[in-house]
């Protein structure tokens, strides 16, 4: 109980749901807790990229509400797919089945092609398999400061080791039917890299969802969405041991999907305190309700998930903290207990010598 | 949650986050929410594709691992919690133990003082009664010597004014009747009522030896001379005119003398034709004297 508190903030991978994070911040900040470090997974980087980039909570709240907000007012999806919303596609790999979808629309693409019949604007851009980077370039210099990334708070982002489109996807549909698993990510303190657009090019990569995203290339390597990593224990997803690393002694771990596999009794040292959903993230029904959910930027699914994940906060925090309160105040009594003993005991030595003056 | 609720929440946590919670409690509490999600999950996945796909891919078993794992941490915080809170309890029961302790101490202590205090009590009572009886005592001697003081002022007074001639109109014996009366009557014969034994004895005695001397002095005779009673002793200072006031008042302070109790007092206040048989015919101004003093005080007083 004496030790300093030092929390560190993971914020996992899982698309429009992202904007539960927003809720999860503001509900933090209105507990008064403080976050020492932050690790992100897709979606959950480049928010956290826009919270270690901030001055202070509040400002990081202002601009993550505002970045939501805008996009819960707007169609991103009739915007030919723009870049940041791509991103967010990407993070929405951890869904069951993703891969597949995303295979097989890609396998649609080129059927279409072949029988010369005309497909969706927006995804024109997977032609060559790539989209375009300004309109998400655009959004991380509007929220993102990189200029005070430096001297934020320290956030790791997890990186997943391409090897080629198609090929990160095969091994994530394997690992995602139980054939093996994919290979952990790597983590990457982004304030350890000096160049700014370095660093700008490391939290696209978090993201760069494989066909759907070129993966960009650090230190002679080609990288992309890190929620890939580790598939069967969602390790690459939900970046928890950099913060351990780095000495974080509580970790608040947020979830953006519906019975998450990963595990906390695979830290078993740690002291981690999970974000889940109290209800199911799940807003759309019917077929492919998934990957409508993943890509839900409307004004009634992202405003819905802030609110649940500010109140799954307020639920989760809540009851350790009426559990630990119950103890400290056991503890604080037993203490009051041990001092009134040592004052008893000083009473009943004065008491007995003026009884033997007495007798 | 209510607004009502958060507010309070808030509040409690803005207090008690600042110090790292323990872990233990964290993994008992928060693993209650992670199970509860885990379960809304799995029973969300009954259909037969979800069941089929579950199964396949291992995840329900993977599920319900996790659900056990957590189930498990939870009993072992439980576990944990309990043995604290009963070693916690331990340490109530044996605080509560050493107040029984102090209090049955105190008890007794006051007890101890309690009877201090009532044999405080009694012995501060019988001070105040010795110191009581002690005053009363005081009261008494001074009263005493206070009576003492005045009758031996009477005595001077008296004896004063007979050797400055106040008493000139009467004859000899009858000036030291006048004296011994107005003494008897006043603060010495008082004094003398309330002494008694060797006392008395002694004041009498004071009082003859200094009547004996101022008698022989007004005689001019020497203490033990006889002269004749009728007289000398009982002459008139003028021994042809009638009786003076003096004379009057001393027959009327000695009218309750009778010849056979108080023969001297007899002769000298109603100067008899005929002297009763105990007057010696000559007598000496010791004689005289001692026969006043007794008739007046000792006799009186018997």
């Amino acid at each position: 109980m004496n030790a300093s508190l030092k929390v560190g903030l993971v914020l996992s991978g899982g698309g429009a749901k992202g904007a539960y994070q927003v809720g999860v911040l503001k509900a933090l900040r209105e507990l008064g807790t403080r976050i020492d470090a932050v690790s992100g997974a897709s979606i959950g980087a480049l928010n956290g990229g826009i919270l270690a980039s901030a001055p202070s909570l509040d400002v990081a709240i202002e601009r993550l509400e505002e970045l939501w907000g805008r996009l819960s007012k707007s169609s991103p999806l009739s915007l030919k797919m723009p870049g940041y919303v791509s991103l967010l596609v990407a993070a929405g790999l951890r869904m069951n089945g993703a891969p597949a979808i995303l295979a097989a629309a890609h396998g649609a693409k080129r059927l279409a092609q072949s029988f010369d019949v005309e497909f969706p604007e927006w995804l024109n851009g997977w032609e060559d398999g790539f989209l375009d980077d300004k309109p998400l370039q655009q959004l991380m210099d509007e929220f993102l400061v990189s200029k005070n990334l430096q001297r934020g708070l320290p956030l790791y982002v997890s990186l997943y080791e391409s090897l080629g489109g198609l090929e990160d996807i095969a091994r994530a549909l394997c690992a995602e039917l139980g054939f093996g698993d994919t290979p952990h990510s790597k983590f990457f303190h982004v304030q350890s890299i000096a160049d700014e657009e370095e660093q700008k090019r490391i939290l696209l990569a978090s993201a760069a969802l494989p066909l759907l995203f070129k993966s960009r290339r650090h230190d002679g390597r080609s990288w992309s969405d890190g929620g890939q990593g580790g598939w069967q224990t969602m390790q690459g997803n939900t970046p928890i041991t950099p913060l351990l690393e780095a000495g974080c002694n509580l970790v608040i771990v947020t979830h953006l999907s519906n019975g998450s596999v990963w595990s906390r009794q695979r830290f078993p040292d740690a002291t981690i305190l999970e974000i889940r959903p109290s209800k199911s993230l799940a807003r759309a029904n019917g077929p492919l309700a998934g990957a409508r959910d993943l890509l839900g930027f409307d004004g009634e699914k992202i405003p819905s998930w802030v609110e649940q994940g500010y109140q799954d906060t307020l639920q989760c925090v809540g009851r350790v903290l009426n559990a630990q309160s119950a103890r400290n105040e056991l503890r604080t009594s037993e203490a009051a207990l041990v001092n009134i003993e040592r004052e008893s005991t000083n009473a009943d030595q004065v008491l007995a010598d003026a009884m033997a003056r007495l007798r | 949650m209510s607004e009502a609720q958060n507010d309070e929440l808030i509040g409690e946590v803005t207090r008690l986050f600042t110090c790292l919670p323990e872990k233990f409690v964290v993994d008992f509490a928060n693993g209650i929410d992670v199970v509860r999600e885990r379960q809304r999950h799995m029973s969300t996945r009954t259909g037969m594709f979800d069941r089929l796909y579950d199964g396949f891919t291992g995840k329900a078993s993977q599920n319900q691992a996790e659900i056990n794992g957590s189930l498990t941490d939870g009993v072992e915080g439980a576990l944990e919690w309990l043995v604290d809170l009963t070693q916690s309890l331990a340490k109530s029961n044996r605080a509560i133990y050493q107040v029984q302790m102090r209090v049955s101490g105190m008890k007794q202590d006051l007890a101890t003082v309690a009877n201090y205090s009532a044999d405080t009590r009694y012995a501060l009572e019988r001070l105040s009664q010795h110191l009581g009886d002690r005053c009363s005592a005081l009261e008494l001697n001074v009263a005493r010597i206070d009576c003492t003081q005045r009758a031996q002022l009477h005595l001077e007074s008296v004896m004063g004014k007979w050797g400055a001639g106040r008493f000139a109109g009467l004859s000899l014996t009858g000036r030291c009747y006048a004296v011994l009366e107005e003494l008897r009557w006043g603060a010495f014969g008082d004094h003398c009522l309330t002494i008694s034994g060797t006392e008395r004895q002694q004041l009498l005695e004071d009082l003859a030896n200094r009547a004996i001397i101022q008698l022989s002095r007004d005689a001019q005779v020497g203490q033990g001379e006889r002269i004749d009673t009728r007289n000398r002793w009982l002459a008139r200072p003028s021994a042809d005119g009638p009786r003076n006031v003096s004379e009057e008042t001393l027959a009327y302070l000695g009218d309750w003398s009778c010849p056979d109790r108080s023969p001297m007092t007899y002769a000298i206040s109603q100067v008899p034709d005929e002297l009763p048989l105990q007057v010696p015919l000559l007598g000496s101004a010791r004689r005289m004297t001692e026969g006043l003093v007794n008739e007046l005080f000792l006799e009186t007083s018997a």
